[in-house]
C-alpha cells in the first residue's frame, strides 16, 4: 500500500487534534474524582457514543471484518442476539444499582454489595485484564502498520503509545472520552465510503447475493445442528452461551465499558446511556461486518481482492479491511481509512488504560496500600498510573510479538473470568441470600470450571490438555460452551455456598439488591425519554433484522 | 474560550479541516481515477462539520441567555 503526502496530512491532522483535546483539558482536571472519574459530568450524548466507542477497539473493527468473511451473516449475531439485548437490560435493570450505590468502579460495587475479598478478586484479574489488552491493542498495531505501510514495529508502537499517553496524562478520563467520540465519529465516517464504494461496484446487495455462498447469507438457518453452520456452533452455545452469558457478562459487568456510564451527571442519564448507545450499535454490522461478507463477493469477481495467507496455509482474515482499503479508496480517502484504523486501537488501548488508572488507584492502591490520604494524593497516583500502565503496555506489544499464542491465550482469560462474573452480579443483584462467601467461591469456582472445561475439549487443534472428550466444530463454538458451562459452575457454587452462609441483613443491602430498593416511578411519561420504552423499541428493531436475514 | 471546551465545536473543527483538505486534494488530482471520491467524501465531511459547529454555537448562545 502506497501513501503519498496527503495520507500523512490526514494522519498528522488526527494526531494533532487527539493531543489538542488532551490540553485544551488539562486545566479543568483538579482533583482525583475529575482525573479518574470525570468529576461525574458528562452530557448523555458523549456518554453514548463513548460507551460504544470504548468497545471499538481493534477486535471491533478488523475482527468483526475478519469474521464477516469467516463465518458471513452469522457474525451479526454478536450485535443483534448479543449486544442489544445486554445493553438493554443494563440500562432498565443494573445501572440503577451501579449508579444509585453511588459505586466508583464495578469491584467497589462488588465491596458493597459483598465483601472486599471478592473486590480485591475481581480488581487484580481486571487490572491485569486491562493492562494486558491495551498491550495486545497495541501490538496490533504495530503489525498491521508493519505490514500495510512498511513502518518500523518500534517507530509504531512508541508512536501510537505516546500519544495516548499524552492525552489520557493530560485531560484523564474526560479526555480519553471524548476522544473516543471524535474517534467513533472517524471510524464511521472514515469506513462508510468503502461500504458504499463496494457495493456500487460489486452490483448491490443482488450482486453480494449472487456471489456468496448462500450458507453464509443467514442468521439462523442451519442453527439446529453445528455442522450445518459455517460459524460451527449448536442452538445452546449461541442463544445461551454467547447471547446470554458471554454478551451480558462483557456488556454488564465489564467496568471498561460500565465506567462510560457511571461518568454521566445523573441516574437517569446513567440508564439511557446504553440505550442510547443501543441505537447505533444496531447498525454497526453494516460498518464492520459487511466488508468482509462483500470481499467474498468481490474475490468471485475481481483480482487483487485474495487475502494473504498464515503459515498453517489459511486465508489471513485480519486483512479483510486493509486489503478493501487497499484496492478500494484512491489516496487522500486512503488515510482517513488508515486514520480510522489507528483510531480503533487507539480508542481500545486508551479506554483500557483509563480503566485501569480507576481500578488501580481506587480499588487496590487506596483499600490495600494508603488509605485516607489527600484528594491531591490519589490525583497523582492516577497519573502515575497512566504512565505505568501505558509501559506495561508497552512491554506487553513486545512480549506478544515473541508468543504467537499469547492473543488466543487473552481471549481465553477473558472468557474465564467474564462468564462467572455475570452469574455473581445477576445473583447479587436479584436474590438478597447471596452472601459474600458464595459470591468469592463461586467466582474461583467458575473460573477454574473454565479451565478445566477447556482442558477436556478440542477445537481448531487447541485446548484438550488434560484429555480430549469433546471436539467442538469451531474455537468459536469451544468458546461459547466454555462459557455457559462456567456461567452455571458459578451460579450453583454460589448457590449452595450462599445457603448454608449467613446472609447480611436487609438494611444493608437497600440500594444493592432489586427486592430491597424502592421502585423509582419514571417521571417521564414521553416514550423515548423513558429508559423501558426505548429498550423496548431498540429490542423490537433487533427482532426486525433477526427476520429479515433469518 | 467556552466553545473550544465544547466538543461538538472540536469534532466540527476537525472534519472542516479535513473535509477541506480532501476536496482540495481532489480537484488537485481531478481527471485521475477515482478522485471523485475525495471530492464527494470531503463535501460529506464540510457538511456534517457545519452541523456540528452550528450546534455548538446554538448551545453557547442559549448559556449565555440563561447565565446572563
Amino acid at each position: 500500500m502506497h501513501l503519498e503526502l496527503i495520507d500523512y496530512l490526514v494522519i498528522a491532522l488526527y494526531f494533532l487534534f487527539v493531543i489538542g483535546v488532551g490540553f485544551i483539558l488539562r486545566k479543568k482536571i483538579k482533583t482525583g474524582s475529575d482525573f479518574l472519574m470525570s468529576g461525574r459530568s458528562i452530557p448523555l450524548w458523549i456518554t453514548s457514543l463513548a460507551f460504544i466507542s470504548a468497545n471499538l477497539g481493534a477486535q471491533e473493527v478488523l475482527g468483526m471484518a475478519a469474521n464477516g468473511a469467516k463465518y458471513g451473516l452469522y457474525t451479526a449475531h454478536f450485535y443483534w442476539m448479543g449486544a442489544i439485548v445486554a445493553m438493554v437490560f443494563l440500562g432498565v435493570f443494573m445501572m440503577p444499582f451501579y449508579y444509585g450505590s453511588r459505586a466508583r468502579s464495578v469491584p467497589e460495587y462488588l465491596k458493597l454489595r459483598f465483601d472486599e475479598k471478592t473486590r480485591t478478586f475481581n480488581a487484580f484479574t481486571f487490572a491485569a485484564m486491562t493492562v494486558f489488552s491495551s498491550g495486545i491493542s497495541l501490538y496490533a498495531l504495530a503489525m498491521l502498520m508493519q505490514v500495510i505501510l512498511g513502518w518500523s514495529f518500534d517507530v509504531s508502537v512508541w508512536m501510537a503509545a505516546g500519544v495516548v499517553l499524552v492525552y489520557t496524562f493530560l485531560g484523564g478520563l474526560t479526555s480519553a472520552v471524548y476522544n473516543e467520540v471524535l474517534q467513533f465519529f472517524l471510524i464511521v465516517l472514515g469506513i462508510a465510503p468503502l461500504v458504499f464504494i463496494g457495493l456500487e461496484k460489486i452490483g448491490g446487495w443482488q450482486g453480494i447475493m449472487q456471489n456468496v455462498d448462500n450458507a453464509k447469507m443467514h442468521l439462523w438457518v442451519g442453527m439446529t445442528d453445528a455442522s450445518k453452520n459455517p460459524m460451527g456452533v449448536d442452538f445452546i452455545g449461541l442463544v445461551f452461551g454467547l447471547g446470554f452469558v458471554l454478551s451480558f457478562g462483557y456488556w454488564c459487568t465489564d467496568f471498561l465499558v460500565v465506567q462510560r456510564a457511571m461518568i454521566s451527571r445523573n441516574i437517569h442519564d446513567a440508564r439511557l446511556t446504553p440505550i442510547i448507545a443501543a441505537f447505533p450499535k444496531i447498525f454497526m454490522p453494516l460498518i464492520v461486518i459487511l466488508p468482509g461478507i462483500m470481499i467474498l463477493a468481490m474475490q468471485n469477481k475481481f483480482p487483487g481482492f485474495d487475502l494473504p495467507k498464515n503459515p498453517d496455509g489459511f486465508p489471513n482474515y485480519n486483512m479483510v479491511l486493509p486489503t478493501m482499503l487497499k484496492q478500494l479508496y484512491p489516496n487522500g480517502i486512503l488515510g482517513v481509512g488508515i486514520t480510522a484504523l489507528i483510531a480503533s486501537f487507539m480508542s481500545g488501548m486508551a479506554g483500557n488504560v483509563t480503566a485501569f488508572n480507576t481500578v488501580w488507584t481506587y480499588d487496590i492502591y487506596q483499600t490495600h496500600i494508603r488509605r485516607n490520604a489527600s484528594d491531591h494524593h490519589y490525583l497523582n497516583v492516577g497519573k502515575v498510573t497512566t504512565v505505568a500502565g501505558i509501559l506495561i503496555s508497552i512491554a506487553t506489544a513486545y512480549v506478544a510479538r515473541g508468543f504467537n499464542s499469547i492473543m488466543d491465550l487473552l481471549q481465553l482469560v477473558f472468557s474465564f473470568v467474564n462468564a462467572p462474573l455475570f452469574a455473581t452480579f445477576f445473583l447479587g443483584m436479584f436474590w438478597k441470600r447471596t452472601t459474600g462467601h458464595g459470591a468469592f467461591w463461586g467466582l474461583l469456582a467458575g473460573t477454574a470450571g473454565a479451565a478445566i472445561t477447556q482442558g477436556l475439549t478440542v477445537a481448531e487443534g487447541k485446548g484438550g490438555w488434560i484429555a480430549n472428550i469433546h471436539e467442538f466444530h469451531s474455537a468459536t463454538s469451544q468458546a461459547f460452551n466454555i462459557a455457559w458451562i462456567s456461567f452455571l459452575i458459578c451460579f450453583s457454587v454460589t448457590l449452595i455456598v450462599s445457603v448454608v452462609t449467613k446472609p447480611r441483613p436487609d438494611k444493608e443491602l437497600t440500594g444493592l439488591v432489586y427486592s430491597l430498593t424502592p421502585k423509582e416511578k419514571d417521571r417521564n411519561k414521553v416514550w423515548y425519554k423513558n429508559p423501558f420504552w426505548l429498550g423496548m423499541l431498540a429490542l423490537l428493531i433487533t427482532l426486525i433484522f433477526n427476520i429479515i436475514f433469518y | 474560550m467556552n466553545k473550544f471546551f465544547d466538543l461538538r465545536f472540536v469534532i466540527g473543527t476537525f472534519f472542516l479541516v479535513l473535509g477541506l483538505m480532501l476536496v482540495i486534494y481532489g480537484l488537485a488530482v481531478l481527471g485521475q481515477s477515482h478522485s471523485d471520491v475525495n471530492i464527494i467524501c470531503g463535501i460529506i465531511f464540510i457538511i456534517f462539520s457545519a452541523f456540528m459547529i452550528v450546534f455548538s454555537l446554538k448551545k453557547n448562545d442559549k448559556s449565555k441567555e440563561l447565565h446572563g
